[in-house]
């Protein structure tokens, strides 16, 4: 007998603790996740193309974020809680892809590659990319970009932030302010350069 | 110092609820002209606000049916992969007790030149089964072989219990 969660945002089928015993069948039956995947897949790869700034590196990280999520033991709670979970899985994996080739830290990592990862990702035009503040993420650190999307993307709190990232939250506040100083001051710069241009 | 406005908690809920700037008192929208971290602020989440209303409309490539059916796979791989690592170092510890018993075998066959015949006629011989006084060499050889195949017996049972109750 399967137990409902409806204390969520959406009703998902919750862990029935039977199944979940059974280290060879999953704790998800293949139409509860089909919902849940057509709900968060957008955001998710949304998120990912932003932050890696290159498309195909982002479906790679999202098919093995939704491996992990479900081969996993996942928290208690409902659709937001596991979402949550699968950003966090995306963030870590995103980590590793960065740290991997370098041995370094993903501050490291130049933002002109990035940027031009970004040139090359205008090329898919399934995602329809906003013309300001695409240049302008393009000129900030990973780190940042993450930030700035779970914050003001997503809309994510500080705490939800620091679960998310492994961050402290108050380290969080200080990064975010910064980053989005530093992005305002981009986007204004962008608008002014197309007003000139009109 | 960083943000530093009393406003910035505010706006951002209307932000986030989609309040603004409709929705918002007029002093807010006073407030948020004259201070630069709260029209950051607004800049800032309405942009990212469009480019993530954008993207929901994104096609996304991948099926879920497939991506559960890989997970069911690799979880049942992980799963056998754990019920084989008993048995794994189970055949490893058989194997190394069986090549130690073949060295000592071979070691002690050697030390006394060989006599596989006269050794093996002993063995075979109703007075081998019968335990002779101590002191002599073939009752020594006879006691040392029981006492090593009630050892193995003793690890083998060990093991099989072991086994039992990983399956289990």
């Amino acid at each position: 007998m399967r137990k409902t969660d409806t204390t969520g945002e959406y009703a998902i089928p919750n862990v029935d603790a039977r199944v979940a015993s059974r280290p060879d069948e999953l704790p998800m039956d293949s139409d509860a996740f089909a919902g849940f995947y057509q709900r968060s897949a957008p955001a998710l790869r949304a998120y990912l193309v932003r932050v890696s700034g290159n498309t195909a590196l982002a479906d790679d990280l999202m098919q093995e974020s939704y491996l992990r999520f479900l081969c996993a033991t996942r928290p208690e709670g409902g659709e937001v809680n596991y979402r949550r979970y699968l950003f966090g899985i995306a963030t870590n994996l995103l980590r590793d892809h960065w740290k991997r080739p370098r041995a370094g830290c993903i501050e490291d990592v130049p933002e002109q590659l990035l940027a031009a990862r970004d040139e090359l990702s205008h090329i898919d035009t399934q995602i329809d990319s906003q013309a300001k503040l695409d240049p302008a993420m393009a000129r900030m650190r990973p780190r940042e970009r993450q930030l700035l999307w779970l914050a003001h993307a997503e809309g994510y709190s500080h705490r939800e932030i620091a679960e998310i990232t492994g961050l402290s939250a108050a380290g969080i506040r200080l990064l975010l302010f910064r980053a989005r100083r530093k992005i305002a001051r981009l986007l204004r710069k962008q608008i002014a350069a197309d007003r000139r241009k009109a | 110092m960083f943000g530093g406005c009393s406003s910035d908690n505010e706006l951002a809920q209307a932000l986030k609820a989609g309040h603004w700037p409709e929705g918002c008192g007029p002093e807010l929208r006073a407030h948020v002209e004259g201070c630069a971290s709260c029209s950051d602020l607004v800049l800032v989440t309405q942009s990212f606000q469009h480019a993530r209303r954008e993207s929901e409309h994104a096609l996304v490539c991948g099926s879920p049916s497939l991506l559960w059916w890989r997970a069911q796979l690799r979880r049942r791989n992980a799963a056998t992969e754990r019920v084989g690592r008993p048995i794994t170092i189970a055949q490893t510890f058989a194997w190394f007790v069986t090549v130690l018993v073949g060295a000592v075998f071979v070691a002690s066959q050697y030390r006394h030149g060989l006599h596989w015949a006269s050794w093996w006629s002993e063995i075979i011989s109703p007075r081998s089964f019968h335990f002779l006084p101590i002191g002599s060499g073939q009752a020594g050889w006879n006691l040392v072989l029981l006492i090593s195949g009630f050892g193995v017996l003793a690890l083998l049972s060990v093991l099989v219990v072991y086994l039992a109750s990983e399956k289990s």
